[in-house]
């Protein structure tokens, strides 16, 4: 296999009790590469970052992830998943989160040391919350604490990153952080798959896009794939609406 | 970490003003019979006191573990009977399986003195496999508990022995005075059947020549539940051999007891008139002693049991 | 009220040892099970361990024995019960709870002269603690001790972002059977003390007081130690002066809990008052 392609999918499908969830993606993700997954509600995409996390077993295709299988690779492979379904009471601090994504790297038994602490530090002044790095995670605002995630992310030194919905309710400037964190990745070469419903940041971040719709209905470069007929192919004749600086946003 | 702080604090000041002052207060718990001074004298049970007391008078300061109307199966000893027994000098037991708890907290309080067991010398009754533990309902076996007792306190404090010894033969006198009295008010009843609450009057009714219908928990022990079936067989039984009450007991809860009068159409004696089966009576009741506890089942089984 | 004079005594000394660990052990247990809100789940392992009570001691076997291994069964089942467990589907838990309670009282009742042992251990009989009982618990106690600080890290990860922890590659079954057995663990370690009805609280109401007055875990398990400890040490102490010196009667283990839960509700006064100094002094 190509060593510069992170991800590779053929013909990937994932079913329950022979429904297929999502069936027939098809596509490369290169080092450096960032992808957009779109598509409505229940069109399979976190299904698809689930199987490519080996959370979900494939019932068809293949999915290799720097050349193994998901489960071998996820010592490389990083999650972000969305920020409000964690508990806002639970007492930990900005840091001690970032710090569990060293939790893999320090292996059992043994405590995080003072290297991770600095990779931990690193990465959260990455995401621009350096100064909040002892407040407890719940004081955070929402987009603060997403910036939180991607920073354990980060933390983890992947070489691929999953991130569900990232931008969901986020204010603009942790938006603005959080997409210069990302290109910083990408410039140190991880490849990133993101599930989102921002057809605009999808443009401003990424540079491949997959539709999705329990099928998949294009995967390729997003200026030449993400067409307002493919659009309504994948969204099924749901509204699409221009926002008022006259960029695209499907509605979910 | 001002947090962590403020707990700790909390945590502090509670300790603090519960400690305040201590009073370290004096005297154990118990129920003292007897007069105080002279050999320490632990008792488990309200009769086995009693019977102590009788043989030791004066010589000696009786603590009973168990106190009136408490069920003496199911007991968890408090730090106040630990520490009464660590510091006896003697501790009678009634024996037979009574007193279930009682090894485990000897063993805890560190006493090594004598623990002299009364039931020596009885003759068991059993009963569905097991010995039945209520050995004092018969006077004839108080007796030979109250002369292991007076041997026990011999051993114990010899100087006293001549003492105990008189006691015992006053006692011994009553005793059988009793047994007679109680014999010949039997004997008047023309219906000797009986229901009780639970099988602790075996060695009563076999001594007096009574007849035991049924109880209403089958069992030596007072938590066991009786089936739909026992509960049909007994009132069919009480029904067909015409008891004419149920006996209730003076520390048992009288519910079961009271549906199968209903149910059998019986009278059921229950509260103060009831009979004392496990425990002596407390202070000023009609069976604070063991003299006056047979003297009191033997008038309400005798009330109930004749006329039409 | 003397907190120091009673613990002269041999047989109160042992005692205390016995609630100082057990307390110290559930605390840093009840972290975790009071930050996943599996209160619920905790109990029911409290009461399906009664029947391996129950059966050791009708084998004459050792009723640690029989504890550890229906707790070992039961942490199993429960794991099991836990994952394919949707949302309201306590039922399952409450079926399994009360069916293996029961069980162990149909066992017990077969038997004559049962009630003084059911209430042993159902309640405890902490002053009753001998040597080698201490030594059964502090041995059980450092297990799980060991346990819980080998796999602290992961346990913590596990209770605040299940997601995640499946995503690093930990598998979360695992990690929840490691929890439950630890539960089980400290419940068979406080049998003989405070009995299965009450160990329940031990494991609670430290950890939740000390979650109104902590914002680390760290922290709030260092707290749930102490008061857990406290609890136990104040609970016999004021158990011992009732009796010895009142002539009141309080069951020492029900002393302890009714403690704990006064610690709680100081816990509860003073957190709003920390709240206040931190919003006054601290960050926005």
């Amino acid at each position: 296999m190509d060593p510069d392609l992170v991800l590779v999918l053929r013909r990937a499908t994932v079913a329950y009790d022979r429904d297929p969830v999502v069936e027939g993606v098809d596509g490369e993700v290169a080092a450096g590469q960032s992808v957009a997954l779109i598509g409505p509600n229940g069109a399979g995409k976190s299904t698809l970052i689930r199987a490519v996390l080996g959370l979900v077993p494939l019932t068809g295709g293949t999915i290799q992830a720097l050349g193994r299988s998901p489960q071998a690779a996820r010592r490389q492979v990083a999650y972000v998943p969305q920020a409000d379904i964690l508990d806002a009471e639970f007492p930990v601090s900005a840091l001690q989160v970032v710090l569990m994504g060293r939790y893999p790297r320090v292996g059992w038994v043994r405590r995080p040391g003072a290297a991770d602490r600095q990779v931990a530090a690193r990465a959260l002044a990455e995401v621009g919350l350096a100064e909040r790095a002892s407040a407890r995670f719940g004081t955070l605002s929402g987009g603060q604490r997403q910036r939180v995630l991607l920073a354990r992310a980060i933390a983890q030194e992947p070489r691929l990153l999953l991130l569900d919905e990232p931008f969901n309710g986020v204010d603009a400037l942790s938006q603005d952080l959080l997409l210069a964190a990302l290109a910083r990745l990408r410039a140190g070469g991880a490849a990133v798959v993101m599930a989102t419903h921002d057809l605009g940041l999808a443009h401003l971040a990424c540079d491949e896009v997959c539709l999705l719709n329990r099928h998949q209905i294009g995967f390729g470069p997003i200026g030449t794939t993400l067409t307002p007929e493919l659009l309504r192919a994948t969204y099924g004749g749901q509204a699409l609406q221009l926002r008022g600086d006259g960029v695209i946003v499907a509605r979910p | 970490m001002g947090r962590r702080r403020v707990g700790l604090v909390a945590v502090c000041l509670a300790a603090l003003v519960v400690a305040g002052c201590s009073a370290s207060g004096g005297g154990a718990g118990g129920d003292r019979t007897g007069a105080g001074g002279g050999l320490r004298v632990v008792a488990t049970s309200t009769q086995v006191a009693d019977l102590a007391a009788n043989v030791g008078g004066d010589r000696v300061q009786v603590t009973s573990l168990l106190k009136p109307g408490i069920d003496p199966h199911d007991y968890e000893p408090s730090p106040a009977d630990i520490d009464a027994i660590a510091h006896a000098d003697l501790v009678l037991e009634n024996g037979v399986g009574l007193e279930a708890w009682l090894g485990d907290t000897v063993d805890s309080s560190g006493f090594d003195g004598p623990v002299v067991d009364t039931s020596q010398g009885v003759r068991l009754r059993m009963a569905g496999g097991a010995a039945d533990p209520h050995i004092w309902q018969d006077p004839r076996n108080a007796e030979r508990m109250a002369a292991t007792i007076e041997r026990g306190l011999a051993a114990a404090e010899p100087s006293a022995a001549t003492t105990f010894q008189a006691n015992l033969a006053a006692y011994t006198r009553q005793l059988q005075a009793l047994d007679s009295e109680v014999q010949r008010q039997i004997d008047s009843l023309a219906n000797k059947k009986l229901v009780t609450n639970h099988d602790a009057f075996g060695y009563y009714v076999d001594r007096y020549g009574l007849q035991l219908v049924g109880s209403v928990i089958p069992s030596f022990d007072t938590s066991a539940e009786l089936s739909g079936r026992d509960i049909r067989d007994l009132v069919a039984e009480i029904k067909a051999t015409r008891v004419k009450a149920i006996l209730s007991e003076t520390s048992l809860p009288p519910r079961t007891a009271e549906t199968i009068g209903r149910e059998a159409g019986v009278k059921v004696v229950t509260g103060e008139d009831a009979l004392y089966g496990d425990t002596l009576g407390p202070r000023g009741s009609d069976g604070d002693t063991y003299l006056k506890m047979i003297r009191h089942n033997t008038r309400t089984i005798v009330r109930n049991l004749s006329g039409s | 009220m003397n907190l120091f004079e009673p613990f002269t005594i041999p047989y109160m000394q042992r005692a205390l040892v016995e609630v100082l660990v057990l307390g110290a052990l559930a605390g840093a247990v009840g972290v975790l099970v009071v930050l996943r809100r599996l209160a619920f789940v905790g109990d029911a392992l409290t009461h399906t361990v009664f029947p391996g009570v129950v059966m050791a001691h009708l084998l004459g076997r050792s009723l640690l024995l029989g504890a550890l291994a229906f707790g070992v069964l039961t942490a199993v089942l429960l794991t099991a019960v836990g994952r394919h467990r949707r949302v309201g589907d306590d039922a399952a838990l409450a079926i399994l709870l009360t069916s293996f309670f029961s069980l162990g009282v149909v066992l017990i009742s077969r038997t004559r002269g049962f009630t003084a042992d059911l209430t042993v251990f159902l309640f405890g009989r902490v002053l009753a603690v001998d040597r080698t009982d201490l030594v059964q618990t502090l041995t059980v106690a450092a297990v799980a001790a060991i346990v819980l600080a080998a796999l602290h890290k992961e346990l913590v990860l596990r209770a605040f972002d299940p997601e995640a922890t499946a995503a690093m590659g930990y598998r979360t079954g695992t990690l929840d059977l490691a929890l439950n057995l630890l539960i089980a663990l400290v419940v068979v370690a406080a049998v003989e003390a405070v009995g299965t009805v009450l160990v329940i609280a031990l494991i609670v109401v430290p950890a939740a007081a000390a979650r109104l007055l902590a914002d680390r875990v760290g922290a709030m398990t260092a707290l749930a130690c102490l008061l857990g400890a406290a609890g136990g040490w104040l609970g016999l102490a004021v158990s011992y002066e009732a009796s010895v010196d009142h002539g009141v009667r309080l069951a020492a283990g029900a002393t302890i809990v009714v403690v704990l839960v006064g610690l709680f509700l100081l816990a509860a006064a003073v957190a709003p008052l920390r709240r206040r100094r931190a919003a006054a002094g601290g960050h926005p």
